[in-house]
C-alpha cells in the first residue's frame, strides 16, 4: 500500500432518513472515496454537533457497491412477476431517454388526464420526502409536465406517524411533533423510538438531557434502544395506548381537577371555554355565529372573542337564545338553553376512564399511570417562566411523544387527540419545554410553520380541508388514493396532501374495489416513475402487492441495485448517488423530528467522485427529458421559480435566473440555487456561487429559538387551539358521510364512526382479531402480536444491501431476527439461533430466534423491512418481515386512510435450512 | 461473502476459534512427549535400554512445535518466537526446545543415564512451561489456574508413564512400571478433581463447566478408572499387554482431555456488566455477566 | 509523569448505535467481520423489570497488558503514553495474544476479505497484505496521536488528533484524553462520576473507564 498521491476532503450532508440533513466530509484519495468524517467545521451549526449517523459510514460501500446499475438497461421479457427474469439489457442514455420521450409525448398529446379522471403519470418517492434531496431538478420536470399521481405509496401514511401527520398539523401545524427536549424534564414516550429514527439530533439532545436528569418513561411492547435509554419501560399491551392516555387524562381532569392545570392557557388559547349544545355542537350567537362561552365577569353567555370577557372554563350555564350550525349547515335554534363547556364535556366523558379501567386493557398497573400522571402534572411546573430572547414564556417542560403503530391505523386519532390534549391541559402545547411541531407540509409556507398561522373560522388558525359540502365536494376522485374526496383534513397542498393519503387504497383498488363502489373503475397510470421506492417489499402484503405492480403498464424506476420494486421496471436509469452528484438544499429552521435549530441557511451536497459507470446526476437527467419532450421552457420556469432550489432565482434586487433557450448544465442550476438562496437569506448582504459552497459546504445565519413556539403566535393573533372538543371534525365526518351515502357508498362507514367530538374507547386490538375472524381464521391458531420497529442502521436508504451497515447493525441482539419472549420461546421449545417460522392467515415469514427478557410474552417483533428476494447481498440473507405476512385491508384502515404494523401470527421451530424465499 | 454467524453477538464466552487442533497437538503432542521423557528418567535406574522412547519423546515434542508452525499466520517469521523470554512462556518454551532435543539426543547418542536424567527433567519443564503458557492466556478462564499448570503437568506423567507402559510389550522388563502409571494416574485424577473444584470455587463460564461436565464420566471411568485397574492388574500379574492397555487408555485420556481443554472447553472471558447506567432519573442496577457460572467463593 | 491516554465511555449516554463501530471500520479499513469496535448490546433483569446497556468495547490499552507479556516476538508492545501497539512486521501471527486478552479485542485474518467478495475500489485502495496473517486491534488511532506529539494538538480535544470513534460518537458517550494530566477534560470527568473498569480483577489496569452515575446530574 503506497503513500497516497492526493488526499482531498469534501463537505458534503447526508439525508438518507427524514432526521436530516447531517453534515459529513468525504476523503477521498487519489479519486477514490475512502472515508467518512463529521464534519466538525459546521460543529456549532449543526445540532448534532457535525457528526451524520451510522448510515452515513456506509455511502463509501454504496458508491463502490458492486451489484450497482451503472448503465440505463431495458427490460427484454415482456412479462413481469417474482417468478420472470426481467432480462435487462444494456441500452445508451439516448436511447432510454427517447424510449421516455416518446411515450410521454404520446400520453401528451392524449391529455395528462385520462378517461377515468385520474393523471396518466405517476410517481413514487420514498422514504418522508428525503428523495427530494437526491433527485436535483427532477421536481421542476415534474412541475413542468403537469398533473402527476402521488398515490403510489412505499409505506407513506403506514409506516410513517400518520395521525400524527395530520391531526398533528390540524391543531398546531405540527407535521412532526417533538418534545421540546433541550428545555423539557418528562417525557412520556408511547412507542416513539427517537434514539432509533431521530438522528444524531435527537441522539446528542436527549442523551444530555438525560445527563441533566430528565426523566422519560417509555410505554410500548418490547424495550427498544429508546425504551432502553429512558429511566422506566412500561410493556403495554400492543395498540392499547389510547386507553393509557385516557387514563393519564382522567387522573389530571378528575383527581386533580381544574385547579392543578393550567387554566390561563385552557382560558385563552383552547376553546375549552366554548358552550356545547346538548346536540354536541358550538352553541353560536345567532346574529354573528360565533361560538359562545361564558363571560364570568358579566355573569352571560358572550362571543368568545368578545373584548374583557372572562370565559369560564369548565361548569355548565344557560344561555337565553343561541344556534347551532351542523353538517351541510343544517341550523338549529334554541332557547333557555344549557350549554356545558367543551371542558365541562371533557371532564364528563373521561369519568369511565380511570386507572382501574384502564389496567384491565392496557395490562399497566393502575398505580403506575396514576403515579406517571402525578409526576407529568408536577413536572409540568404550571405557573414557571423562562426568558428567551428577553421575551418571557410560560416554562412547561412535559410532553408525551407518540411512535409508528401508537401513531398511525386504529387507536392513532385516540393517542394524537389524547396527547395534545395532555399538552394543552398543562399549557405545554408549544411553549418552552413541551410539546412542539416541527415543520408544516400541508400547509404553507414549507419553511416557516408561523407564517402559516393565520386567523380561521371560531377563532381558530385557518385549515384547508378538502371540501365535504354538497357543492364543493370532489364527487369523482382524481387520484388513485382518493385523497381529496375521502379524507378532508389531509388537504389540497399539491403533492404532500396527495402522498399522505390513502396510500393503501390505490394498491387495494388495483386488484378488487368495494361491492357498492359507484365512482369510476380507476385506471393503471400509463407511466410510472419509481426512485428511492421499494413498495414491493416495504408495505404489506408484500408479495401480492409486488404481483400487483406486475401489471403496471410501463415502470421507468431510477435505481442504485436491482431492488423488488424495479425488478419490474420497463427501464432502469442509474442515477450518480449521494457522493457523485450536486444538490444545495435548505437547513435549520423547521425540517422533520427534532430539528429545530439555532441556525438556517443552506448546505450543499457535492459531487466528490465522479459517477461509477454511466451513472447521471439526477439534474442532467431531468434536463434531457425535457428537452425531449418539448418542456424546456416550462421546466427552466419552474427553476426560476425555485422550485428545485430555496428561492426563486429572480427577485427584486437581484437576477441569477436561467436562460430557457437550452438545457441548463447540473452546475449552472446549483450555481444560480446558490447565489439565490444566499442573496434572499441574508437580505442582499452576501452572495455565494458554487465554487464558494463547494470549498466552505454551507451557509448559515443564527436563528431565534421563539422560532421554536408557536403559541407566542397564536397569542399574537388571538387565536385558540381547537383543543379539546372536536366541533369541527365531528361535522366535517357527518357531511362526508352524507356526501358518501348519496352516492349509495357505504364502504367506508366504519371509518365515519372516528369523526367523533371526544373519541371513545373502541377495542383497537380486537380490530384485528375481528379481521384475522372475518377473513376465516381462528384467534386461537395466532396467538401472538407480530409488531415491527426500525433501526438507526437500516431504516431507509435502501441499507440492507450495504454489507457494512449489514454487519454492524448484527451487534444488536434481535436486529436480524425474530424476536421472542425468552420464557414464550422456552415454552414453544425454541432456543436462541433456531430457524423459526411466522404464519399469519395469509402467509408466513422466516428468521432466526432472539430471544430477550425485554419484550412482552404475547408479542413478537421482527425489525423492519426484510425478506428481500431481488436486492443484492441481502436476498441471500434469510431476514424475516412482518411486511410478508401483514394483511392490508379497507376494514384495517382508519378515517385518515392509514393502518398500523401489527397482525396475529403463530410462531414455531423449523428445520435450519432455508426454503425458496420468492413466492413464500 | 459474510460468514455464517451466531444471531446472539459475542457477548457470553464462546469458544476460541484461534487456537484449533494443530494449537492443541503441541500440547497433546508435546505433552506426551515431555513425560515420556520424564518417564524414560524415571526407568534409567533400572538399567534399560531405551533410546527408542527417549527418542519417541523427542519426536512427539517436535511433531507437536511443527503443529504449531503450520497454524501460525506468517510461518516464515517463525524464528521471532525466540525474541520474549523475559515474560513469554511461549518464548521460553521455543528457547527449551532445542535445550530438551540436545540433551535428549546426547542421552541416545551417548547412553548417559545422565543425560536420561537431565532429560527427564527438562521434559517436566517443558510440560511445566506449556501449562504456563495456557495460564498467562488469562483471556480463557479455563487456563488460567494454577490448578490447570498442575493438572497439565499431572497429564504429561500420565501419559509419559501410559507411553512407557506400552512400551512393555517390546520390553516386557517395563511391565512393573503399571505401578508408577497407576500413580501417575491417580495423581492426575487428583489434579482433575482439584482443577474443577477450584472452577467452580472462582467461577467459570457456564459453557466450560457444561464440557467439562460432560466430559468428566468417561474421562474419570475409563481414562482413570480402567486405566488405573488394568495399569495395577499389568503390574501385579506381570501381563504387559494389560498394563499396556492401562497405558494406552491413560494417554489416549490424556489427549483427549487437551484437546478438550484447547478446542472445546476454552470459552473466553465475555463481557461483564458491574453496573447498569442510570438513564436521566432512573435509577442505577445491578449488573450481569452473561454465559457465566458465579463462583461459591464469590 | 508521562502521558497514559484513556478512554471514558458514559453508559448512560450510549444508544448502541454502532456508529462509532462503522467510524472504526472506516478509517482503519478493516475487513468484513473483524470490529476493532463494537458496541455490545446487554439485556439485564427479568420480565417486566428489563434494562438493556449498550457498551462499546475495543482494545483497552491495559497498564499491565496480559497480550504483551504472552507475546513471544516483542511484537506488542506498550508506548510511553500508555498505547499497546502491535508491529506487524514482527509479528508472527500465533495468536497467543488472542487467547491472552481477555476483552476479545484482537483478531488474526489469514486471507483477504471483502464486502462483496471481489474488492471495491475503496477496498482496494487501502489493502495492505501486511495486516494478513498477524494480530491486529484497536491502535487508539496512534497516527493520529502520534500527530499530537507533532503538531502540539491536544488528543481528545482537537479532532484531527482523537481517535475516530470518540470524533464519531453522536451521544457524546466516548471521551479521550491523559488521565495522568489532572486537568485535562477526561481526568475531570472521571473525577466527578461514577464508574468502573472491565474485568478490572485480572489485573489488567485497563485503560477504558465506564461511566454509570454522577457528575452532572
Amino acid at each position: 500500500m503506497g503513500a497516497p498521491r492526493n488526499v482531498q476532503r469534501f463537505a458534503s450532508f447526508c439525508y438518507n432518513c427524514v432526521s436530516g440533513p447531517d453534515f459529513l466530509k468525504v476523503k477521498v484519495e487519489d479519486g477514490v472515496a475512502t472515508e467518512i468524517e463529521p464534519n466538525f467545521e459546521a460543529e456549532h451549526v449543526h445540532p448534532a454537533r457535525g457528526r451524520p449517523c451510522v448510515k452515513a459510514y456506509g455511502l463509501v460501500q454504496k458508491t463502490y457497491n458492486p451489484n450497482r446499475i451503472r448503465t440505463p438497461m431495458k427490460r427484454t421479457n415482456p412479462k413481469k412477476g417474482i417468478d420472470e427474469d426481467p432480462r435487462f439489457e444494456p441500452i445508451s442514455w439516448d436511447e432510454a431517454l427517447d424510449i421516455i420521450a416518446t411515450r410521454l409525448n404520446a400520453i401528451r398529446a392524449k391529455g395528462p388526464i385520462d378517461e377515468a379522471g385520474l393523471p396518466r403519470i405517476a410517481a413514487s418517492f420514498g422514504h418522508g420526502g428525503t428523495p427530494a434531496n437526491y433527485m436535483g431538478s427532477f421536481p421542476a420536470f415534474l412541475a413542468a409536465w403537469g398533473p402527476v399521481d402521488y398515490s403510489f405509496g412505499s409505506g407513506q401514511g403506514v409506516k410513517c406517524t400518520h395521525s400524527e401527520h395530520l391531526y398533528g398539523e390540524f391543531w398546531h401545524r405540527a407535521f412532526t411533533v417533538s418534545a421540546d427536549t433541550p428545555n423539557c424534564k418528562y417525557v412520556i414516550s408511547c412507542g416513539a423510538n427517537v434514539e432509533v429514527t431521530g438522528g444524531p439530533t435527537a441522539v446528542i439532545r436527549h442523551s444530555e438531557a438525560r445527563i441533566r436528569g430528565y426523566k422519560r418513561v417509555h410505554v410500548e411492547p418490547h424495550l427498544t434502544i429508546t425504551g432502553a435509554c429512558s429511566a422506566e419501560w412500561v410493556p403495554i399491551r400492543p395498540k392499547t395506548d389510547p386507553a393509557f392516555l385516557f387514563a393519564i387524562i382522567h387522573v389530571l381532569v378528575r383527581e386533580h381537577g381544574l385547579a392543578k392545570l393550567d387554566v390561563p392557557f385552557l382560558r385563552d388559547r383552547t376553546s375549552s371555554p366554548y358552550l356545547v349544545a346538548p346536540d354536541g355542537l358550538y352553541l353560536r350567537d345567532p346574529d354573528s355565529g360565533k361560538p359562545l362561552v361564558w363571560d364570568s365577569a358579566a355573569a352571560r353567555a358572550v362571543a368568545f372573542d368578545t373584548p374583557g370577557a372572562v370565559p369560564s372554563v369548565d361548569g355548565c350555564h344557560r344561555v337565553q337564545r343561541a344556534i347551532t350550525v351542523g353538517a351541510d349547515a343544517a341550523r338549529t335554534e334554541y332557547a333557555d338553553v344549557e350549554g356545558v363547556t367543551a371542558y365541562q364535556k371533557l371532564v364528563d366523558h373521561m369519568a369511565r376512564y380511570s386507572p382501574e379501567w384502564a389496567q384491565t386493557i392496557c395490562d399497566v398497573p393502575a398505580d403506575t399511570m396514576r403515579r406517571i400522571a402525578g409526576e407529568y402534572l408536577e413536572a409540568a411546573s404550571i405557573g414557571a417562566t423562562i426568558e428567551i430572547d428577553g421575551q418571557t414564556l410560560p416554562l412547561r417542560p412535559v410532553a408525551v411523544t407518540l411512535g409508528k403503530s401508537v401513531n398511525n391505523g386504529w387507536g392513532a386519532y385516540e393517542c394524537c387527540w389524547a396527547r395534545t390534549v395532555l399538552a394543552a391541559l398543562v399549557g405545554a402545547l408549544e411553549n418552552p419545554g413541551g410539546t412542539l411541531g416541527t415543520t408544516v407540509r400541508i400547509n404553507r409556507p414549507q419553511e416557516n410553520r408561523h407564517a402559516s398561522v393565520k386567523p380561521g373560522e371560531d377563532g381558530f388558525m385557518v385549515q384547508h380541508f378538502n371540501p365535504t359540502g354538497q357543492n364543493s365536494w370532489e364527487s369523482e376522485p382524481t387520484t388513485r388514493n382518493i385523497h381529496r374526496t375521502l379524507v378532508p383534513i389531509v388537504g389540497r397542498n399539491g403533492g404532500w396532501s396527495q402522498a399522505l393519503g390513502p396510500t393503501q387504497l390505490a394498491w387495494l383498488f388495483t386488484e378488487e374495489l368495494p361491492e357498492d363502489w359507484s365512482f369510476k373503475t380507476p385506471t393503471y397510470p400509463e407511466l410510472w416513475f419509481v426512485y428511492r421506492s421499494n413498495p414491493a417489499i416495504s408495505f404489506w402484503q408484500t408479495r401480492q402487492l409486488a404481483g400487483a405492480i406486475a401489471k403496471f403498464p410501463f415502470m421507468v424506476a431510477f435505481v442504485y441495485t436491482i431492488d423488488e420494486t424495479n425488478y419490474m421496471a420497463d427501464l432502469i436509469l442509474p442515477e450518480a448517488t449521494d457522493l457523485e452528484s450536486t444538490q444545495l438544499i435548505r437547513m435549520g429552521q423547521t425540517k422533520y423530528m427534532e430539528h429545530f435549530w439555532d441556525h438556517i441557511g443552506v448546505v450543499l451536497r457535492q459531487k466528490a467522485v465522479e459517477p461509477q459507470g454511466d451513472a447521471r446526476d439526477f439534474s442532467w437527467i431531468s434536463g434531457q427529458l425535457a428537452a425531449r419532450t418539448n418542456l424546456l421552457p416550462q421546466y427552466v420556469a419552474q427553476l426560476n421559480r425555485g422550485i428545485a432550489g430555496v428561492s426563486p432565482l429572480k427577485g427584486e434586487a437581484y437576477d441569477f435566473s436561467l436562460s430557457p433557450d437550452r438545457v441548463p448544465e447540473p452546475d449552472e442550476i446549483w450555481d444560480a440555487v446558490c447565489k439565490a438562496a444566499t442573496t434572499t437569506l441574508s437580505e442582499g448582504k452576501e452572495c455565494h456561487g458554487l465554487d464558494w459552497f463547494k470549498e466552505h459546504g454551507y451557509w448559515a445565519k443564527p436563528a431565534s429559538r421563539l422560532e421554536w413556539y408557536l403559541t407566542p403566535t397564536l397569542e399574537r393573533q388571538g387565536l385558540r387551539y381547537e383543543l379539546p372538543y372536536q366541533e369541527r371534525l365531528q361535522r366535517v365526518g357527518a357531511e362526508l358521510g352524507n356526501r358518501l351515502h348519496e352516492r349509495n357508498m357505504h364502504w367506508w362507514d366504519d371509518q365515519l364512526t372516528e369523526y367523533v367530538a371526544l373519541p371513545d374507547w373502541h377495542d383497537v386490538p380486537g380490530r384485528w382479531e375481528r379481521a384475522l375472524v372475518n377473513a376465516g381464521g381462528k384467534p386461537e391458531d395466532f396467538p401472538f402480536w407480530l409488531l415491527t420497529t426500525k433501526s438507526m442502521q437500516y431504516h431507509s436508504g435502501g441499507n440492507a444491501g450495504i454489507a457494512l451497515m449489514d454487519e454492524v447493525s448484527e451487534n444488536l441482539h434481535g436486529h436480524t431476527g425474530v424476536m421472542l419472549n425468552a420464557d414464550t420461546a422456552a415454552r414453544l421449545g425454541i432456543r436462541e439461533g433456531d430457524r423459526v417460522e411466522v404464519r399469519s392467515h395469509i402467509g408466513a415469514t422466516y428468521g432466526k430466534a432472539a430471544l430477550m427478557k425485554g419484550v412482552r410474552p404475547d408479542t413478537v417483533v421482527i425489525l423492519g423491512q426484510f425478506d428481500h428476494w431481488a436486492t443484492p447481498y441481502i436476498k441471500d440473507q434469510e431476514r424475516a418481515s412482518l411486511n410478508t405476512v401483514a394483511p392490508m385491508s379497507i376494514e384495517l384502515t382508519d378515517a385518515t386512510g392509514s393502518g398500523a404494523d401489527i397482525v396475529r401470527v403463530s410462531v414455531r421451530k423449523m428445520a435450519q435450512s432455508a426454503g425458496v424465499r420468492k413466492s413464500a | 461473502m459474510k460468514s455464517e454467524r451466531p444471531i446472539l453477538d459475542r457477548v457470553p464466552p464462546r469458544q476460541q476459534g484461534d487456537w484449533d487442533i494443530r494449537g492443541a497437538l503441541n500440547f497433546m503432542l508435546g505433552g506426551a512427549g515431555a513425560g515420556l521423557l520424564a518417564a524414560v528418567a524415571c526407568a534409567t535406574p533400572l538399567g534399560l535400554d531405551l533410546p527408542i522412547m527417549e527418542l519417541l519423546g523427542l519426536a512427539l515434542v517436535g511433531a507437536g512445535l511443527f503443529c504449531v508452525w503450520l497454524k501460525i499466520g506468517r510461518p516464515w517469521r517463525a524464528l521471532h518466537v525466540f525474541r520474549r523470554p523475559s515474560t513469554s512462556w511461549m518464548s521460553r518454551e521455543a528457547w527449551l526446545a532445542p535445550v530438551v532435543f540436545a540433551c535428549g539426543a546426547a542421552a541416545i547418542l551417548t547412553q548417559a543415564a545422565l543425560f536420561f536424567y537431565v532429560a527427564g527433567l527438562l521434559g517436566l519443564v517443558y510440560a511445566y512451561a506449556q501449562g504456563r503458557i495456557l495460564k498467562a492466556n488469562i483471556g480463557i478462564p479455563a487456563w488460567r489456574r494454577w490448578s490447570c499448570v498442575v493438572l497439565i503437568v499431572a497429564t504429561a506423567l500420565a501419559e509419559g508413564f501410559g507411553l512407557l507402559s506400552i512400551g512393555a510389550v517390546l520390553w516386557p522388563a517395563l511391565t512393573p512400571f503399571g505401578y508408577a502409571l497407576a500413580v501417575a494416574i491417580a495423581l492426575r485424577y487428583a489434579a482433575w478433581r482439584a482443577y474443577r473444584a477450584d472452577l467452580r470455587e472462582t467461577g467459570a463460564p457456564s459453557g466450560t463447566l457444561q464440557v467439562f461436565d460432560a466430559f468428566a464420566f468417561n474421562f474419570g471411568l475409563i481414562g482413570h478408572g480402567a486405566a488405573l485397574v488394568l495399569a495395577v492388574a499389568g503390574a501385579y500379574a506381570s501381563q504387559p499387554l494389560v498394563a499396556a492397555a492401562g497405558g494406552f487408555l491413560a494417554s489416549l485420556a490424556g489427549a483427549l482431555f487437551k484437546y478438550t481443554l484447547v478446542c472445546r472447553a476454552a470459552f473466553t472471558q465475555g463481557f461483564s456488566l458491574p453496573r447498569t447506567p442510570a438513564r436521566g432519573k432512573g435509577k442505577s442496577g445491578v449488573g450481569a455477566q452473561p454465559g457465566w457460572q458465579a463462583g461459591r467463593g464469590s | 509523569m508521562s502521558k497514559r491516554y484513556a478512554m471514558a465511555i458514559d453508559l448512560r449516554r450510549c444508544v448502541g448505535c454502532q456508529t462509532c463501530t462503522a467510524a472504526c471500520k472506516s478509517a482503519n479499513a478493516t475487513p468484513p467481520g473483524v470490529q476493532w469496535r463494537r458496541v455490545l448490546d446487554l439485556e439485564t433483569g427479568e420480565f417486566p423489570d428489563v434494562r438493556r446497556t449498550f457498551m462499546p468495547v475495543a482494545c483497552m490499552h491495559c497498564a499491565n497488558p496480559p497480550c504483551m507479556h504472552v507475546c513471544p516476538t516483542t511484537a506488542t508492545k506498550q508506548r510511553e503514553d500508555g498505547l499497546v501497539t502491535i508491529d506487524y512486521d514482527i509479528c508472527i501471527g500465533c495468536a497467543n495474544c488472542v487467547m491472552a486478552c481477555p476483552y476479545d479485542a484482537r483478531s488474526i485474518e489469514r486471507k483477504p476479505r471483502y464486502s462483496y467478495g471481489t474488492p471495491m475500489k475503496s477496498e482496494e485502495a487501502r489493502f495492505d497484505e501486511g495486516k494478513l496473517g498477524v494480530a491486529t486491534k484497536c491502535t487508539f488511532c496512534k497516527e493520529r496521536i502520534d500527530e499530537a506529539e507533532r503538531t502540539g494538538k491536544v488528543p481528545g480535544v482537537d479532532p484531527e488528533v482523537t481517535p475516530a470513534c470518540v470524533n464519531s460518537c453522536i451521544s457524546g458517550a466516548m471521551h479521550f484524553g491523559d488521565v495522568n494530566d489532572e486537568t485535562s477534560h477526561i481526568s475531570q470527568l472521571l473525577s466527578d462520576t461514577e464508574h468502573f473498569r472491565m474485568h478490572e480483577e485480572l489485573g489488567t489496569d485497563p485503560s477504558v473507564f465506564y461511566i454509570w452515575d454522577g457528575g452532572e446530574a
